[in-house]
Parts: structure tokens; C-alpha cells; sequence
């Protein structure tokens, strides 16, 4: 969060790849067909899409539109079911304690092992409830840059999947290297490209 | 070669860059001229971590403390150790910010951003939400590109022949923290 109340903390990506003429058309499509989708009366294991930056139940943007001037504002929500692997461990070892009383039997096999921690992790997945993440971005259609607000790694990759697959854009994540790239003439960015590090002592 | 060869490679520039404007805001008493835009206020305060060593082997050392403590940070520096995050407080055209520069990636971190007067409070009008919301564009916009201008403007004197007589310098204000 951070981006709409409070501190915020956010990387800066470069947005390549050629937008249509038509790009608030073009924009709307592909912002409706990411739309992020609830899984709360389903079994699924996760869902990752588009939702408004000021309500995480908005996926029509009725509320507030994405876009602002020449920004497009989005946060991308992720629900995910988890279930901690201490709690797996339990419920499997109840599983196989009860098998073994009931076939009275000394040991449980190695793939019977198997299909048991694989049906416990199934039905606990299916009773865990999905655990939403919100991360917002604001693209910047004019230079083609984009600030995301999440140092996160796993973010910032998901992120990348996300909006290759909506937009069909590749983001690039200006560490300061690449943003040298950007601010130098052309001469220079060959002369940055040589530079190695100097001692400050 | 891909982004994470230069992530590896490339880290020292970033570093290099927040050492480089720590001085070059303590060597005007916090005032930077930035070309284009004129004198820009740059503080660095209260908190900063240095690293030392790549890999696994890497170690850190966090300074926390009022303006006179971080001479601890500038003993870190003699000891060959890079400047990876400062607090910073930068002021221009009566907008402050407050931030930390995580300076491999260049990750704005805990940004605080200039309190303005314009937030009513009224989440009911679309038209004030929008304002509200381009706002805080403009103000996550504009604390990016003084950022942008201060690394363009340590850019150039690095990879020119400027850099030279502005490494001598350095290093005399670095050393200065061995004899203090």
C-alpha cells in the first residue's frame, strides 16, 4: 500500500513495447479481461488480477476510474489459500496413526505415505481461506515508466507476469545502471558501460 | 546480459551515487545546485546502513543517531565499506520529503511524502478523489525525477574527466573522519 494514504515504498520499472493507437480502448479491454476473481465460494488455489487502487472489492472500476491524467492506476490483488506445513505435518501423522489402528498394521508404506500427505494437503487447502495481498502501481503513459508499491521480490515478479500477460508489455526494473542508460547521451552511456568501482578512501 | 549479472555488477553505481551526494550535500552545508532547477536541499539524517563484501560474505553496519553520530558512518567508509541505505530529507519549492535510498536497486523505501493541505477528506466526490489521487502522482513524480537529476548530474562527472578531482576531494572529506 502507500500509494493512496501513508508511506509508501516503491521501485521504478521501464515499460517496453509499442502501445495501439487506441490506448485507452486497448487499456479497458485488457484491464476487464485481468480483472482479478474472487475464489472465496471456490476451491481454487489462487487468483491474481486488476482491481481499483481505492477499493480491493472494485473489479468494475466503478467507483474510481484507473485512470488519472496520463497515469493509469491499478492495484493487482492476490488471494492465495495457505496452509502452514506444521499444520500438514499434524493432520498427516493423525492420518496415518488412524490407518494403522484401523488395518492394524506396524508401518504405512512409502506410497501410501505419499497419497496421504498429498489427500490431507488437498482438503486442508480446500478449508483454508484465501489470504488477499493488494499491491498498487502507477504507470505513466507519457514516458513509459512505472512505480510499484512493493520492494517485495515475489511481487515484483508476479507483477512482471501480470502485465506481459495483460498488456503484452515487458517491464524493466530501472536499478540505477539501466536509469544511467536513460539520462546519458550516448557517448557517455559507453563510457558508463566501462566504469568499474572506485575506492572512496 | 540479464538483469540480474547487472544487478551483481552494476550495485557499486547506485552506492557510489549515495556516497557521492552525502558528500556533495555536506560540502554546501546541504544545499545542492541541481542544473535546470537551482539550490535543492538534501539532508541525510538518522539512520544509514553501510555494507561490506559481496556474496555471503557480506556484512553490514547500521548507523542510527542525530547529524553528529553518523561520523560513525564516515569511520565505516575508511574501513572500505559502501553506503547501501540513507534517511534523507530533500527539500525544493517548499515540498519536503522524507525517504530512504536503498542505493543497489535504487528502491525508494518509507517514503513520506510533503504535507500539502489538500486532503478534505471528502472520499464521496469522484472529483476529489481524482485530485487527491493525482496529487500524490505528482508528488511520487516529481521526488523521482529530483532523484533522477541528482544521479544525472553524478553521472556525468563520473564518467567524465571531472571525476577525478572530485575523488580527491572525497577522500580528503572521508579521511577527515579518521582525524576527528
Amino acid at each position: 500500500m502507500g500509494f493512496i494514504k501513508g508511506t509508501a515504498s516503491y521501485v521504478r520499472f521501464g515499460v517496453e513495447g509499442d502501445l495501439p493507437e487506441n490506448i485507452w480502448d486497448f487499456i479497458a479491454d485488457k484491464v476487464a479481461a485481468f480483472a482479478f476473481r474472487d475464489i472465496d465460494e471456490t476451491y481454487e488455489e489462487d487468483s491474481l488480477g486488476w482491481v481499483s487502487v481505492l477499493n480491493m472489492f472494485d473489479t468494475e472500476f466503478d467507483y474510481a476510474s484507473y485512470a488519472a491524467g496520463d497515469f493509469v492506476t491499478l492495484s493487482m490483488r492476490l488471494d492465495e489459500r495457505k496452509v502452514s506445513s506444521v499444520i500438514v505435518k499434524k493432520y498427516v501423522q493423525k492420518e496415518e496413526e488412524r490407518i494403522k489402528k484401523e488395518k492394524q498394521i506396524p508401518k504405512i508404506s512409502r506410497s501410501m505415505r505419499v497419497e496421504i500427505k498429498e489427500r490431507i494437503q488437498n482438503e486442508l487447502m480446500r478449508k483454508a481461506l484465501p489470504v488477499p495481498s493488494v499491491f498498487d502501481l502507477c504507470w505513466n503513459l507519457e514516458n513509459s515508466t512505472l512505480i510499484f508499491f512493493s520492494t517485495n521480490r515475489k511481487a515484483q515478479a508476479l507483477l512482471e507476469d501480470l502485465f506481459r500477460e495483460s498488456f503484452g508489455l515487458t517491464l524493466m526494473q530501472q536499478i540505477p545502471y539501466v536509469c544511467g542508460e536513460h539520462l546519458l547521451e550516448e557517448e557517455d552511456v559507453e563510457r558508463l558501460a566501462r566504469i568499474t568501482p572506485d575506492y572512496f578512501v | 546480459m540479464d538483469l540480474v549479472d547487472l544487478i551483481a555488477e552494476k550495485r557499486f553505481i547506485g552506492q557510489e551515487f549515495l556516497t557521492w551526494l552525502w558528500w556533495k550535500s555536506e560540502e554546501r552545508g546541504g544545499v545542492v545546485a541541481l542544473p535546470g532547477e537551482g539550490d535543492i536541499v538534501v539532508v541525510f539524517e538518522k539512520h544509514m546502513l553501510l555494507e561490506y563484501g559481496e556474496g555471503d560474505n557480506n556484512e553490514s553496519l547500521i548507523c542510527r543517531g542525530l547529524q553528529t553520530e553518523l561520523q560513525e558512518a564516515r569511520t565505516g567508509l575508511v574501513m572500505g565499506k559502501k553506503l547501501e541505505q540513507a534517511r534523507i530529507q530533500l527539500t525544493y519549492n517548499d515540498y519536503e520529503w522524507n525517504f530512504t535510498m536503498a542505493a543497489a536497486l535504487m528502491e525508494f523505501r518509507n517514503v513520506k511524502l510533503p504535507k500539502t493541505g489538500g486532503e478534505s477528506g471528502n472520499e464521496n466526490n469522484p472529483e476529489e478523489r481524482e485530485g487527491m489521487i493525482l496529487e500524490r502522482i505528482f508528488l511520487f513524480e516529481e521526488l523521482t525525477r529530483l532523484v533522477l537529476d541528482l544521479f544525472r548530474l553524478f553521472l556525468k562527472i563520473r564518467v567524465g574527466d571531472e571525476w577525478r578531482d572530485e575523488l580527491v576531494k572525497i577522500r580528503e572529506w572521508v579521511n577527515k573522519a579518521k582525524k576527528d
